[in-house]
């Protein structure tokens, strides 16, 4: 079933220099247990599209979009009351710094034993929800890979390493059992065993919960390594987006070519010191974004259609906005 | 751990006043007249008498021991006596400093009761013409000079509409007996007079200095109880609060409150000084019989001894309130606990 269905969704912000668009149209979708990645530069809008979907953008921008459906309830028409209520049942996210995502002045757990949603604690005396939420707050520790329990749980978040802070917002995340789990870059601030226990463990809900997951990163080979789908990103604009496996051996848009040539693990027969793949310049600030598509003055490729935004064109699966495509290779063919 | 904090904190407080005390002594070589009757407050010491007293404060010693001398005498309650009244400047103090504390602790105390809550609600309904009209008085309120501001208003509330007394603490039909220095308390304990009317004259002749002391800290604590609020709700754990399902007074209450409230114990602290200045000139203005307007007369009269004191007891006050302000704040704040 499809879950999230998100067609050309804007996201806009007035300046003093006038209004810089800073999500150009872009077009998401996640069905029910499936992990979609979402890669791009820093910048390329990521994270704004991941706090529009929470709903947590700040009020100065200017949220638009031609669908916006989660469940088959376009959220951006519901009154913000419903849409609050909807979000905060069914979505749940964690975020790129979970120390400071944590109120520094309240023990691990109140802010985990306020996470356990109130219909849970329905039907439980008040006088035992107190004891009740606690119990579901270890229970969470305990799914997340925390077995001293009791020491975090009278910690203050200062007390606590990255890792364990990532942890324990998993732990708030998936109290509510949500259906979708934004990660929002949830490795950049961890060492790499702490990165590989996280994503067994977002796998693990994956498969045991049928939790869907929207993993946001910048980095192409975690990305390619633990998720089925993947959209990329270039500058707010939608370039490529399709099944991980066949978007990375086919690409047909030249960013994502580019991107995937960038990273050595992808290029076996690179020689000893051979100079890395990369497009010319660097990504355009947002006050002096080009117009049309937004590769353009870096695109090895471009021509003078390319001062068009390109409609986005599918091939089964595979979804790519570009005038000329990449060949596909032709083996394929 | 706590309690190491806890014995810094002393250590430091031990050295201020050991500076304190240096900078006083100092006073008596510093200020202008015979040392000997800058120490005891005495007037026309017969040379006998100066020579006698040369001996037993010490001063044929060195300065070292003359400034333990002098410890030593503080400690024991000998702190000279008034050159204007020949009483014991101690005494003094102790009838005068309470009616300060009165009226210092009522302003404080409203201030923070008014200041918070209006701050906080500014910071809520923020851009809206709520907060308009709380920061736009806050403002003025706060450029007001707080003489011209009494004087304005014993002109309209005093003589021209009559509502509330000029100056004093209490009407001069009661006879109250001073025993604790507090009034209410010493109405509570008079026996011969008319309790309610008392307090009632208290009551309005303390209103207007507290509301007028009280204006200036108001101000201070709206602006910045409403900076504080504003600067936590746009951090990243209230977003994550937000998401996580929880309503909006929920949030604000759970994690906004706290950590937006915090810094204001420690503002409270570094408010006194300014609070105890300004109700040093309210207390001249309203005639009110404070240790402000002692230590002021006590300057005009060159009253040495007294003015030593009034510094010693009024910096040791703001001193006190600071550091206690300062571990309170430790105290509730986990984040000031990580030393």
């Amino acid at each position: 079933m499809q879950l999230l269905d998100i067609r050309n969704l804007t996201l806009e912000l007035e300046t003093p220099d006038g209004i810089v668009r800073a999500v150009d149209r872009v077009n998401l979708s996640l069905r029910e247990g499936e992990i979609r990645g979402l890669v791009g530069e820093s910048g390329s809008g990521k994270s704004l599209i991941a706090k529009a979907i929470m709903g947590v953008l700040h009020q100065r921008w200017h949220i638009s979009a031609d669908r916006f459906s989660w469940c088959g309830e376009d959220l951006l028409r519901l009154p913000y009351q419903r849409q609050r209520e909807i979000i905060s049942r069914d979505i749940a996210m964690i975020y790129q710094e979970p120390s400071r995502s944590m109120d520094p002045t309240a023990p691990i757990g109140e802010q985990l034993a306020e996470s356990v949603p109130d219909h849970l604690v329905e039907g439980v005396s008040w006088w035992q929800r107190g004891f009740f939420r606690r119990k579901r707050a270890i229970n969470l520790l305990h799914k997340v890979g925390i077995r001293d329990h009791q020491s975090v749980l009278n910690s203050y978040p200062y007390q606590l390493s990255e890792g364990v802070c990532q942890k324990i917002s998993i732990a708030m995340a998936i109290a509510k059992a949500p259906k979708l789990l934004i990660a929002d870059e949830p490795t950049t601030a961890l060492e790499s065993t702490t990165q590989a226990q996280l994503f067994r463990l977002l796998a693990s809900f994956n498969q045991l919960k049928g939790t869907s997951i929207l993993l946001i990163s910048h980095e192409l080979e975690t990305v390619a390594r633990n998720t089925d789908t993947l959209s990329v990103l270039y500058c707010g604009q939608l370039v490529e987006a399709g099944d991980t496996a066949e978007l990375l051996k086919n690409p047909r848009h030249h960013y994502t070519d580019a991107l995937i040539r960038s990273v050595p693990e992808f290029q076996p027969e690179l020689a000893f010191k051979q100079q890395l793949y990369a497009l010319h310049g660097s990504i355009p600030t947002l006050q002096h974004l080009p117009i049309g598509c937004r590769l353009g003055p870096r695109c090895p490729n471009a021509r003078k259609e390319c001062v068009k935004t390109p409609q986005l064109e599918r091939q089964q699966n595979h979804f790519y906005s570009c005038h000329f495509p990449l060949q596909r290779s032709a083996d394929d063919e | 751990m706590i309690l190491r904090y806890l014995a810094r904190r002393l250590f430091l407080l031990g050295f201020v006043f050991v500076a304190l005390t240096v900078f006083v002594f100092s006073l008596n070589y510093l200020f202008p007249g015979d040392l000997v009757s800058n120490l005891t407050g005495l007037r026309n010491i017969t040379p006998e008498q100066h020579q006698t007293l040369q001996t037993s404060l010490g001063l044929d010693q060195s300065l070292w021991q003359q400034y333990i001398e002098y410890n030593r005498r503080l400690l024991d309650g000998n702190w000279g006596l008034s050159f204007a009244s020949q009483q014991p400047v101690l005494q003094e103090i102790g009838r005068v400093l309470p009616a300060t504390l009165e009226l210092a602790s009522y302003a404080l105390c409203l201030s923070l009761l008014a200041g918070i809550p209006l701050g906080l609600l500014a910071a809520v309904r923020k851009d809206s013409w709520l907060d308009k009209f709380i920061s736009g008085m806050a403002l003025v309120g706060y450029s007001l000079p707080v003489f011209w501001l009494a004087l304005i208003c014993i002109m309209l509330f005093s003589l021209q509409l009559g509502w509330l007394p000029t100056s004093g603490r209490l009407g001069v039909l009661f006879e109250v007996p001073t025993q604790t220095g507090f009034i209410f308390a010493d109405i509570l304990l008079a026996t011969e007079i008319d309790r309610m009317a008392a307090a009632q004259s208290a009551f309005l002749h303390l209103l207007l200095p507290t509301l007028i002391l009280a204006s200036y800290p108001t101000n201070v604590m709206i602006r910045f109880v409403r900076h504080s609020m504003l600067d936590v709700l746009e951090q990243n754990y209230i977003k994550t609060a937000r998401a996580k399902g929880l309503s909006r007074p929920q949030v604000l209450y759970r994690h906004g409150l706290r950590n937006a409230l915090l810094p204001v114990t420690r503002q409270v602290g570094l408010q006194f000084s300014t609070l105890i200045t300004l109700a040093m000139l309210t207390e001249v203005i309203f005639s009110w019989p404070g240790i402000g307007q002692w230590l002021i007369d006590s300057i005009y009269q060159r009253n040495y001894p007294s003015i030593q004191a009034g510094l010693l007891v009024v910096s040791s006050l703001v001193i006190c309130v600071n550091m206690l302000t300062e571990i309170l704040h430790t105290l509730f704040n986990p984040l000031a606990r990580k030393f």
